[in-house]
């Protein structure tokens, strides 16, 4: 689905990412762990196309992002990367002006040019999935924010990408929300999505992801199946962080 | 009280007859040839009245003190003691009679219609009918006009008539033949039309009770008359004719002098004073709606282009923003309405204040969407883009209805200040509510009245603007605040 290699990152000298390299395969789910400043959130951000690569590159399918691209060149394939992956972010960023059903088609009709009337049939579809039916008419301020999470959710979900990524879903949750979005993911990934989530806690990731990937420095000090990464952690580092997270 | 007798007495005494200035006032803007800055020496005032003054204070024994003010406010001047007399070509009108009293005259003039070379309709005011004739406000000629029925435009200065003329912004201009011989007869593109006509007469104003001086002036006149000194003067500047020669023998000769003045100015009527602030309402509203509406689209694009575009378009929206902000806008509507025609581009009043006003606004209104814009947190954007869009339509569909929603209140707020800067249009001859209060309190002398009645023009304009602002505003918070609510109770 998605491969990276040797990504390198770099702002004002420093560099955020140090050489990554990882795959997911096609329906399953990569967690992505690590203490803060660890590089997790810029990895997501180069991985869709927010921040330029500096070294490396990025594949998913037949799309390559490599750095000896020209700009206009890179910008071209950055759009249709973003074709296939969804992005939830950490803080949603939904539209405050547009109601929930709004925010959901916006991108369909605009972008993808489909018809209103449908968009909004797939719309109360999606709405329907993540449990917010009886709020389509509402905007988002008026909502909870587990709601206002279901709706990125939908949002994203709206333009069919092959593939999912959120930044720390869990933060703003209280533990029986998060046990609710769980739920929410497995089956969307039971239905068939490939998803790719930062989090900092391990519980959330527990059950829901299939590998996990634990960084620190800018650099991925261990990888592997969540079982063998919770349970038996090769790595030192990885032990005490999993210790510490438990 | 015998300190003050001492000082009164030793003052009489060192202050000679000779020391007592005689302070006279005029309007020296445009105000050649009766008094007027010198353009060899531009802090130096010349003309025939200047010159006439200056031989009246001689006569008089007096030092001549001449006060540069300005010509509608003139008689409230006087009344106010800005100076002690008016020397500025004055016709003894009978509203001016309510509140001023004159001297003896010393000048006939007569009116004459200037038309461009090319014209060959107008021969007299009588072609004029469905022409507009532009002149001073508050005038012989204007009452004239009026009276006519010939649709006039008042000008503040003759220069501003002429040139509008020139620029086939009017069709002809009426004037009092002083400045029609000091302005026409130097161009090569005006021509009189017809002979002068119509007869009035100068006098100088003084204040009601000051009989004493009216006395000390009406033998100054005289004697600058018996002596020649005021025929020398006006051979001098080319306005010495046979009108002259007939009020100087009649002076000469003891008679009362009478002009028999076929034109007394019509009585202020309230309900036409009325119906003309309506009309001047009425332009104000289309200039400060017309004008809103060009600030609202070029601010936008000042805006953009100051915050994102390449490093040229950046500066020249930065100069342009500086350059309308930093100078006033009445020097830009004047060089928008009188330098613009020196490269072809002659536009009406209406539409010079219309446009100037809302070039200037565009500059206050692109950091109102600048603010506004940058207020939008960068995650908006890379939402947009991460569903696909490219930057205009994030810009179109996601940021702008945010950005306009923060910049709403300061807009409406700038809204209700343009209303009131519409009054700088005066400078340029347009008949808005400012200018409609200054001409019809100057031609009636009802200040206090006048200036409530246009002041509730002002309000009744203003008030339901920002009564629609605040509703708007409230409209777009309520609708998230019942939503809040509800969802508190859910």
């Amino acid at each position: 689905m998605i491969r990276v290699e040797n990504l390198i990152k770099q702002v004002n000298g420093t560099r955020i990412l140090r050489g990554v390299s990882f795959a997911v395969a096609p329906q399953t789910v990569l967690g992505v762990i690590g203490a803060s400043g660890s590089g997790k959130t810029t990895l997501l951000r180069c991985l869709n196309g927010l921040e330029r690569i500096d070294g490396g590159l990025i594949e998913c399918d037949s799309i390559r992002l490599e750095t000896n691209l020209s700009a206009h060149e890179y910008a071209r394939r950055v759009k249709e990367l973003r074709r296939k992956i969804g992005t939830v972010f950490q803080h949603l960023y939904l539209f405050p002006h547009l109601t929930v059903l709004g925010n959901i088609i916006e991108a369909p009709v605009h972008v993808l040019r489909v018809p209103r009337r449908k968009a909004e049939s797939e719309a109360s579809e999606l709405l329907n999935a993540v449990g917010l039916k009886e709020k389509a008419r509402r905007y988002p301020e008026s909502l909870s924010g587990g709601e206002q999470q279901r709706v990125a959710i939908a949002r994203a979900l709206a333009m069919h990408p092959a593939l999912l990524m959120f930044d720390e879903p869990t933060s703003a949750l209280d533990p029986k929300r998060s046990a609710g979005l769980r739920s929410l993911l497995r089956g969307f990934v039971e239905r068939g999505h490939t998803m790719v989530i930062v989090s900092h806690s391990i519980g959330f990731l527990e059950g829901l992801a299939d590998n996990l990937l634990y960084m620190e420095g800018g650099e991925v000090v261990e990888s592997g199946e969540t079982d063998q990464i919770l349970n038996s952690p090769k790595d030192p580092r990885t032990m005490d962080f999993v210790e510490q997270a438990k | 009280m015998i300190a003050v007798t001492l000082a009164a007495t030793l003052f009489s005494f060192s202050s000679a007859r000779a020391q007592q200035p005689l302070r006279w006032g005029a309007d020296p803007s445009g105000g050649a040839p009766y008094v007027f800055n010198d353009p060899n020496h531009p802090d130096q005032y010349i003309g025939y009245e200047k010159e006439m003054a200056d031989a009246l204070a001689a006569a008089m024994g007096r030092r001549p003190e001449f006060v540069p003010s300005d010509w509608e406010t003139l008689v409230s001047a006087l009344g106010r003691g800005s100076f002690d007399v008016i020397i500025n070509g004055l016709e003894p009108t009978a509203d001016r009679l309510k509140q001023i009293q004159f001297s003896k005259p010393y000048y006939i003039f007569q009116l004459a219609l200037t038309v461009r070379n090319s014209e060959q309709q107008i021969h007299s005011l009588a072609d004029c009918r469905n022409r507009v004739v532009g002149t001073l406000g508050n005038t012989a000629a204007s009452r004239l006009l009026e009276k006519e029925g010939v649709p006039l435009r008042g000008y503040a200065d003759p220069v501003a008539a002429y040139r509008d003329l020139e620029l086939k912004r009017i069709d002809a201009v009426l004037m009092d033949v002083p400045a029609e011989v000091f302005y026409v007869s130097k161009s090569k593109t005006l021509k009189r039309a017809g002979e002068p006509f119509f007869r009035g007469t100068y006098n100088i104003g003084l204040r009601k009770g000051d009989d004493a001086l009216k006395a000390e002036v009406d033998a100054g006149i005289d004697k600058i008359i018996r002596d020649g000194t005021l025929e020398q003067i006006l051979r001098k500047w080319n306005l010495w004719n046979d009108a002259q020669t007939e009020l100087q023998a009649q002076i000469r000769a003891g008679q009362n002098v009478n002009v028999a003045n076929e034109l007394t100015s019509s009585s202020f009527n309230w309900r036409e004073a009325i119906w003309r602030l309506a009309r001047a309402a009425v332009v104000t509203v289309l200039v400060a709606f017309g004008s809103m509406i060009i600030a609202l689209f070029l601010g936008l694009p000042l805006a953009v282009g100051q915050s994102k575009g390449p490093p040229w378009l950046r500066w020249l929206c930065t100069i342009y923003i500086e350059f309308f902000r930093g100078t006033p806008v009445l020097v830009q509507l004047l060089f928008l309405y009188f330098g613009l025609p020196t490269i072809g581009l002659a536009m009406p009043g209406w539409l010079t204040a219309l446009v100037g006003l809302g070039l200037n606004y565009a500059a206050y209104e692109s950091q109102v969407y600048r603010a506004a814009l940058e207020a939008i947190p960068r995650g908006q954007w890379e939402a947009a883009y991460l569903l696909g869009m490219n930057p205009l339509l994030a810009f179109r569909r996601i940021i702008l209805p945010q950005a306009f929603r923060i910049a709403l209140p300061p807009m409406t707020n700038d809204f209700v200040s343009l209303f009131k800067d519409t009054s700088v249009a005066y400078a340029i001859s347009v008949w808005e509510l400012a200018t409609a209060y200054r001409e019809l309190a100057n031609a009636s002398g009802q200040f206090l009245l006048l200036g409530v009645a246009v002041s509730l023009f002002y309000l009744a304009m203003s008030l339901p603007m920002a009564h629609l602002a605040r509703r708007l505003e409230r409209r777009l918070q309520r609708r998230e605040a019942i939503q809040a609510v509800e969802a508190e109770i859910v």
